[in-house]
């Protein structure tokens, strides 16, 4: 238990730039973003029309039938904030999970450490707790900018509480793939691979969940894709039931993860090949 | 059986690994008594690495059996590398932080205590090193006396040595051959990988050679160069004339090479010298220098012209 600490110490320790510099960026989008409200709300005359008269394919990328709700305070904030959250740390989430002990490994370094007398459940759990507590901080910078903004606006006049429960969803969200993309990590033959299709599957849910919008064929597909069960709109009131469906799979992710490190050869470079195995490709005596 | 088992360090039997379909272990075998020295030669890719990384269950074995201080490293991982110091060839750290930072960490994950931290502090000054400064701005060396600190730091029963000089300096290679002899002695074992032969020959008791996955010989060092040649060196004040025919007819010797001009002259003796020293003291020797080659012969005899030995001479 003593390692698992430390690790999870170390490993905080270590995401700390990471942290301020993902979280500082999110700050200030939220303390940029609120004070456009007022410029909204003034203009909401001219602009209504403009979004009613934009074709339904269009108007899929600004939210579709909830895109008249940018007049709201609410609908504001969950149309030009929270809706982008769940791609920035979606990415976020890409890299990082990926790179939680892949990356590493890639490197040499888990190799020593694991030559100390650290168990691999306190490196895998000790470095997923601290990633997912980095990921509350990254959020936490986030709601403290928007709630700054939020403070600061004429027309804005939220609770912090009430702001915090899109962020539950983000955090649901973005642990979702997290964990994928850590449990990719443990199968693919190298973290760039596992990163790249986490983001993949980001960016295709996105696309997917923006468009089943306007096509109503893509309303099946769109099932499929995480980003679905996020609650940009969660201020008006948080469905519990999502968070825990996006959260019971970030759990089974998780144990995939586990059970593929813990069955794995700790590599280094030159113990084995970081391709795909096409057997037609290979020369003797190298692997 | 039981007292097998008890007075082991390293008992491996059959280990093998594959990569997929390539084999890097085929069945190796040897066992390590407590508090020796124990030489573990091969050139690169031989299997050298492989074998310590089975130890501390970094990797796992295909099939055979491994015993490190009479516990199985697949069941007791963490009790194995607690007895353990690991000390890789290329060892690879967080560049962004600094070297007490990572010294800190490792201790603590040996359960920092104070008597470990300044023994850690007592081996970084010994080997001059900066420990204030972040490891991405320390040369190969130094990085590696990271790894030399973390490896010794907590005296442990079992070091875990796998190319250890590899970068290092003269000045701090005979540092690091010294920490193992001083380990040796506080009763520690020393499980002491490498492809250079004049170090393995210096600081091991015994030595177990292994070529393409399999260890091909296991025998002590003394053995080994007992069995092998003498190489020596002869330098003349004043140009001689040999009596070849003669020099000839000692046993067990036989010139390898002799200058031109009479000054120098290399020979190859197997068993006593006791003849060639005699016959030498009839000529004027302004030096007389001697090689023991058992090691590199025994090396050469099993990897043959396939390979050049990296051995520093």
């Amino acid at each position: 238990m003593a390692s698992f600490w430390t690790i999870f110490r170390f490993s905080s320790w270590r995401l700390r730039w990471t942290v301020l510099g993902w979280g500082i960026p999110l700050m200030l989008l939220g303390l940029i973003t609120t004070p456009f409200y007022d410029l909204v709300a003034e203009n909401e005359r001219q602009l209504r029309p403009v979004i009613q008269s934009l074709k339904p394919l269009v108007k899929s990328f600004i939210g579709g039938k909830e895109a008249e709700e940018i007049f709201t305070p609410e609908g504001f904030l969950a149309l030009r904030y929270f809706a982008f959250l769940p791609i920035i740390l979606g990415m976020f989430a890409s890299v990082a999970g990926s790179g939680m002990l892949a990356s590493d490994e890639e490197r040499g370094i888990l190799d020593f450490l694991l030559a100390h007398p650290a168990g691999r459940a306190p490196v895998f759990f000790g470095r997923l707790l601290a990633l997912c507590a980095a990921l509350v901080a990254i959020l936490g910078l986030g709601w403290i900018g928007l709630w700054c903004g939020v403070w600061r606006a004429d027309s804005l006049h939220f609770p912090p509480g009430q702001i915090l429960l899109p962020y539950v969803s983000v955090l649901a969200v973005s642990t979702f793939f997290m964990t994928l993309a850590l449990a990719l990590s443990m199968m693919m033959p190298s973290r760039v691979t596992a990163a790249m299709t986490t983001g993949f599957i980001v960016l295709a849910g996105e696309i997917i969940t923006s468009l089943a919008k306007a096509i109503t064929q893509l309303e099946a597909a769109a099932r499929f894709s995480p980003l679905t069960y996020f609650q940009a709109h969660a201020m008006r009131g948080l469905h519990i039931k999502p968070v825990l469906g996006l959260l019971a799979f970030a759990l089974l992710f998780s144990w995939l993860a586990w059970i593929g490190f813990q069955r794995r050869d700790i590599r280094v470079a030159g113990d084995g090949g970081w391709k795909f195995p096409f057997p037609a490709r290979r020369k003797k005596g190298h692997f | 059986m039981m007292s097998k088992v008890c007075h082991s360090a390293i008992r491996v039997e059959n280990l093998a690994k594959s990569y997929g379909g390539f084999r890097a272990l085929h069945g190796i075998g040897f066992e390590v008594q407590r508090g020796e020295v124990f030489g573990f030669l091969g050139p690169n890719g031989a299997g050298k690495t492989t074998a310590i990384r089975c130890m501390l269950d970094l990797i796992r074995p295909s099939s055979g059996l491994l015993r490190i201080a009479g516990l199985d490293p697949q069941r007791d991982p963490v009790a194995v590398r607690s007895r353990c110091g690991y000390l890789p060839g290329e060892l690879r750290l967080d560049e962004n932080i600094t070297a007490n930072a990572a010294l800190r960490f490792f201790r603590h994950l040996r359960g920092g205590d104070s008597a470990c931290r300044r023994r850690a502090e007592a081996l970084s000054e010994r080997l001059e090193l900066n420990t204030a400064l972040k490891i991405k701005n320390l040369s190969k060396g130094n990085k590696q006396k990271i790894g030399i600190v973390a490896a010794f730091m907590h005296e442990p029963e079992l070091l875990l040595l796998d190319e250890p000089t590899s970068g290092l300096d003269p000045l701090v290679q005979q540092t690091v051959m010294e920490l193992v002899a001083e380990a040796q002695q506080g009763g520690a074992t020393v499980f002491f990988s490498s492809h250079v032969l004049t170090e393995v020959q210096a600081v091991a008791g015994r030595v177990a050679i292994i070529r393409d996955g399999r260890v091909v010989e296991v025998a002590t060092t003394s053995d080994l160069s007992a069995r092998g040649t003498v190489e020596v060196r002869v330098a003349f004040a004043d140009p001689v004339i040999l009596e070849k025919a003669q020099l000839a007819g000692l046993a067990g010797v036989e010139l390898i090479h002799s200058d031109d001009d009479g000054r120098f002259i290399q020979l190859a003796v197997t068993g006593k010298m006791d003849a060639l020293v005699k016959w030498l003291a009839g000529y004027p020797v302004a030096s007389l220098e001697t090689r023991q080659c058992g090691l590199e012969q025994a090396f050469h005899a099993h990897y043959g012209s396939e390979q050049e030995p990296a051995g520093r001479h």
